[in-house]
């Protein structure tokens, strides 16, 4: 088995604001060569790193939006986020949950701070990431799976080297109780000082870690310091990760779709066509109806 | 985003070769602009047309109250200018301002005269240019007249797919010269009769 070896480090861009509560940097598709194709079929990814927001008597957060084609994965680390969607659907994603929404064939949401969250303000840090359906899959039913805390599968390391908290996919015969429409693997790799850990992912599986606490070194050589983000090359199929502190990774691997994308705003499609029909459908209300 | 030149955008309407364009565009300037900053204000001359190649501008006016009133979006591809100002050479009563970071091209005089000389092809290009913003002017007028809420909204996503994407509905409401409310009925009234689940 080869070693796979890190591509690219990347350094947090300049953080915007995606309504007034998400403050966040992107990665992908905008960082040095991390776009849709390269990534696929991960085809963005916005991180708001460790943010305090004051208190707020309303909600801060993001208005009715439409999404088609691709899932969108929230996952909280710190802070709570509460969403409603067209079809009555709605809930809170608190710490340590993670919400895979599959848009599909599309829905209108908002997400907002939880309500009593935003009045005591604190500590924010969240991932979200869009995950590409395949093209027989983008326009089946939308559905949730909110998956809490306590559901998430856990894998302990040997020798105190932390836990594997497995999202989607396996490690090491322990699975994920989220299910994908393409092989994905998902895990948020909480390790202690020194602890090291090997992964293992066929090569042409687009691989990256984002380091959300701490730091680590892969391979025994490169350093990744908090809040970057490596890309790991698809020349082979292990890596190791050693904990320089504490340290919280998302680590992400999925196979390629390879189907032609044709992307605008907040719709993923394959072609340009089924994009016009994807605005079409939102300006004449086929995606329902949610107030703001 | 998407972009689109002005060097590609002009060799794709017109039959003239872009190699042959790129000498001349090059002399316009493009500027890069963030959201809110503004090219043109009221009171100021309006000496160009400007030509988005990325992002998203407006065109608006303020009444006596305060009041803002949305004239035209401008995304990407789009000309814009205040004609009023540019041509008979009086200060402007407009905004033009940038509703996203965009990169837009500013086209003088010079500019129009010299493409005309040398490619009369673009006469005719420009002339039409002119023509279809008097039939989108008429077109407004006549709905801003006799249309209802419902009939002026459906024509303007038809004019501008992406917009209700891309500002807040308020604004597409000051476009529309509705409430931001009656907006909101109308697209609740059209999801109830076209949602299909």
């Amino acid at each position: 088995m080869k070693t796979r070896t890190v591509e690219l480090v990347a350094s947090p861009r300049e953080p915007h604001f995606v309504g007034d509560g998400f403050r966040v940097h992107n990665f992908i598709p905008s960082a040095y060569r991390m776009d849709m194709i390269r990534m696929d079929p991960f085809i963005m990814l916005d991180y708001n790193s460790l943010y305090e927001f004051p208190p707020s008597k309303y909600p801060k957060g993001v208005g009715v939006h439409p999404h088609r084609g691709f899932e969108t994965v929230t996952l909280a680390y710190k802070g709570k986020v509460q969403h409603h969607d067209s079809s009555g659907g709605g809930g809170v994603i608190g710490e340590g949950d993670v919400q895979w929404m599959t848009a599909a064939s599309g829905v209108l949401h908002k997400e907002y701070h939880e309500e009593e969250w935003s009045k005591k303000g604190g500590a924010f840090q969240m991932v979200q990431l869009w995950v590409n359906l395949p093209k027989k899959d983008k326009m089946s039913k939308p559905k949730y799976q909110a998956i809490k805390f306590d559901e998430i599968s856990r894998f302990e390391l040997e020798e105190h080297a932390g836990i594997i908290e497995v999202v989607a996919g396996v490690y090491n015969g322990t699975k994920g109780v989220a299910s994908t429409f393409s092989p994905i693997h998902m895990y948020n790799a909480k390790l202690n000082k020194n602890g090291k850990v090997n992964f293992e992912f066929p090569s042409h599986f687009n691989t990256v870690l984002l380091v959300l606490e701490g730091s680590i070194t892969i391979n025994g050589k490169e350093a990744v310091p908090t809040d970057h983000l490596a890309l790991m090359a698809n020349d082979g199929e292990a890596f190791e990760i050693e904990a320089n502190e504490n340290a919280v990774v998302l680590v992400l691997s999925g196979e390629p779709i390879k189907e032609p994308i044709a992307a605008h705003g907040p719709f993923v499609m394959n072609t340009k066509e089924e994009l016009r029909e994807a605005f079409n459908d939102f300006n004449n209300g086929k995606f329902g109806y949610l107030e703001d | 985003m998407n972009s689109f030149s002005l060097k590609s955008y002009l060799s794709s309407n017109i039959d003239i070769d872009e190699m042959e364009i790129s000498a001349i565009v090059e002399k316009c300037t493009t500027k890069k602009i963030r959201k809110d900053q503004f090219l043109i204000r009221s009171g100021e001359y309006c000496k160009h047309t400007f030509f988005v190649e990325s992002g998203l501008l407006r065109q608006y006016s303020i009444d006596k109250k305060g009041k803002e009133h949305i004239l035209n979006f401008a995304p990407e591809n789009w000309f814009v200018t205040d004609r009023e100002s540019s041509f008979f050479n009086q200060p402007s009563v407009y905004y033009i301002q940038a509703l996203e970071d965009s990169e837009v091209v500013s086209i003088d005089e010079d500019f129009i005269h010299l493409l005309s000389e040398k490619f009369p092809a673009f006469t005719d290009f420009n002339n039409r240019l002119l023509h279809n913003h008097i039939r989108n002017l008429q077109n407004r007028i006549d709905l801003l007249l006799g249309a209802n809420a419902e009939e002026r909204y459906l024509q303007f996503v038809k004019m501008y797919p992406d917009i209700m994407l891309r500002v807040p509905q308020a604004m597409v409401a000051s476009y529309l010269g509705i409430t931001p409310e009656s907006l909101s009925r109308v697209r609740k009234e059209l999801a109830l009769k076209n949602l299909k689940r």
